[in-house]
């Protein structure tokens, strides 16, 4: 996969990507941070601003895509090994068992060792949810622990 | 000292309105900080809003516009990147410089023009304003399309072009008599030979220049190098903005490029800004209607001289009518060097530099609106194009 790179004189510089059916993605790097993302439908189309972002978005919404973006957390209410631990994302699906309960009922972390750690629920993030916090279907769970751990915690969640 | 200070509040207030008024009309603030000049200046048609007067302090923020504009114009230079597509880009750019340059020249000798006063005029009319088009290739989006590549391939063509130009021009204006102008042509050289020369065997030494993990250090460090080169220069008898473009070239060679343009923009944007309203003041509005005749004539014809060479230059470029129409309309508008080259008539205290002055400034006046306007209604430019020459009824090769 080729990645096009040109200096832009008096802007900053500009990257394409070929992603797939003769589109483009094309990433306008200016000199003062600033991130404009656009895509282009095809060689002869013009190109549509998709993102005009700020250097901090930018920067967040590149380690999302390379799947380095965590909320940080509070890691001395967590048992887990330092080390050993590893952050995962649990989506749960529409016939999850554990989709109506709370974190409590569902005794997540005795039962698997893994911390929920956060929850993405639409827009919205709930760090640190507490034992109260009702799970729902299209909950995102954050969640924190050992591979092994991760592996129990993902068929526990799983439909049956 | 209250009333320079009080003056200097009124030049950036009146700068301030018209960068609002720019803003709001969707256009280049080049124009509306020149007709702010206009009107705040000596020669106002309002007299009740000369407020103004042309002081030195006005003409050194003015001339520190010119060296850090060039400046930053040679930091952003990128010899690698011009090589790199140096047959692209010098087709285009041969293109470019033979039709405008040429047609220039040629209505400059018809206007009465002779000799050095001639090459101003043809300089004034060739060089395209990179700032006003890189401004709105980013408004419009186009930046992100290959016609914009085309676009600012031309213009770093046209910066080489008149960093050459300037110093010859500088040596045969400010040179005086053949033998003076034989000295200062040498000098200009030496000094042009000093910065390449310091470009690519000064790296380390600049490093080391500007090593300092002090934003505030390195700023007064970066000004003191291009102002302190610009003033030599210029004392030696030498364009100071050809001296501070190849100064900047050398320090785009370093590591500190990149901060060195964080640094600095605001700088520059700020004198520079200082320097089209000091076009502005010294801009007599009675002497531009005395150039309304050659105006009248150069205005349309170099427009479409632009168009031709760019669209020409677009094709050579391997890119498809439409987006060649683009590069037509791309380069239309005039700017900042322009004025520059005006500036340095006035400066030469060349013969009938007020009138080259009020040409230039009614010119970029024009042009850099309708440029603008061209860029933003190009979709109807497009659409007329391929109705006079369908792309599908040419024969196929």
């Amino acid at each position: 996969m080729t990645v096009y790179e040109t200096d832009v004189p008096g802007v900053g510089r500009k990257f394409e990507l070929d992603v797939g059916r003769g589109a483009r993605a094309v990433v306008l790097l200016h000199h003062d941070g600033r991130v404009e993302l656009f895509r282009r439908p095809s060689p002869e189309a013009d190109s549509q601003k998709v993102f005009d972002l700020d250097s901090t978005a930018a920067n967040r919404l590149g380690s999302i895509l390379e799947g380095a973006y965590f909320e940080s957390v509070d890691t001395e209410q967590l048992e887990i090994p330092v080390g050993g631990g590893i952050i995962e994302w649990v989506e749960i699906g529409e016939n999850s068992p554990v989709a109506g309960r709370t974190l409590a009922e569902a005794d997540l972390r005795a039962e698997t060792g893994v911390s929920v750690i956060a929850v993405q629920r639409g827009d919205e993030t709930v760090p640190n949810p507490a034992g109260g916090f009702e799970i729902r279907p299209g909950d995102l769970l954050v969640t924190l622990g050992t591979r092994k751990q991760q592996a129990a915690f993902a068929d526990r969640c799983a439909p049956e | 000292m209250a009333a320079p200070l009080l003056e200097a509040g009124v030049a950036f207030a009146v700068l301030a309105v018209g960068g609002v008024v720019a803003a709001r009309a969707g256009l280049s603030v080049i124009p509306a900080y020149i007709a702010a000049g206009v009107l705040v200046g000596p020669n106002t048609p309002v007299p009740a809003l000369a407020l103004v007067s042309e002081s030195e302090f006005i003409d050194l923020l003015a001339e520190l516009g010119v060296v850090l504009l060039l400046f930053f114009i040679g930091l952003e230079f990128n010899l690698e990147r011009l090589l790199a597509s140096r047959d692209r880009i010098t087709r285009a750019g041969v293109i470019d410089l033979v039709v405008n340059g040429g047609i220039g020249l040629g209505l400059a000798f018809l206007l009465g023009f002779s000799s050095v006063t001639a090459l101003f005029v043809a300089g004034i009319v060739y060089i395209s304003s990179s700032a006003v088009i890189t401004k709105t290739l980013i408004d419009l989006g186009w930046i992100a399309d290959p016609e914009s590549d085309a676009i600012l391939g031309v213009l770093v063509f046209e910066d080489v072009v008149i960093a050459v130009y300037l110093a010859v021009l500088g040596a045969l204006a400010l040179g005086g008599s053949p033998e003076g102008v034989a000295v200062s042509l040498g000098v200009a050289l030496g000094f042009i030979v000093a910065l390449v020369a310091l470009a690519a065997y000064g790296t380390p030494l600049l490093e080391r220049l500007l090593a300092t993990d002090s934003d505030e250090q390195f700023l007064v460090r970066v000004v003191a190098a291009a102002v302190l080169v610009g003033g030599v220069a210029l004392a030696a008898g030498v364009s100071e903005a050809v001296a501070a473009f190849f100064l900047g070239a050398a320090f785009g060679g370093t590591s500190h490029a990149g901060r060195i343009e964080r640094v600095i923009t605001s700088e520059r944007d700020l004198y520079a800004a200082v320097f089209f309203l000091s076009i502005g003041l010294q801009t007599d509005p009675g002497a531009l209607a005395g150039v309304v005749v050659p105006l009248a004539v150069l205005v349309p014809v170099t427009a479409v001289s632009k168009l031709a060479s760019g669209y020409l230059g677009g094709r050579t470029y391997g890119l498809n009518q439409r987006r060649s129409v683009r590069v037509a309309v791309g380069l239309v508008a005039r700017g900042e060097f322009s004025l520059v080259i005006a500036a340095l008539a006035v400066t030469a205290g060349l013969p009938r530099a007020e009138e080259i002055l009020a040409l230039a400034v009614g010119y970029v006046l024009v042009m850099s609106l309708l440029g603008t306007v061209l860029m933003r209604s190009s979709g109807r430019v497009e659409a007329l194009v391929a109705r006079l020459r369908p792309p599908e009824a040419r024969p196929t090769p």
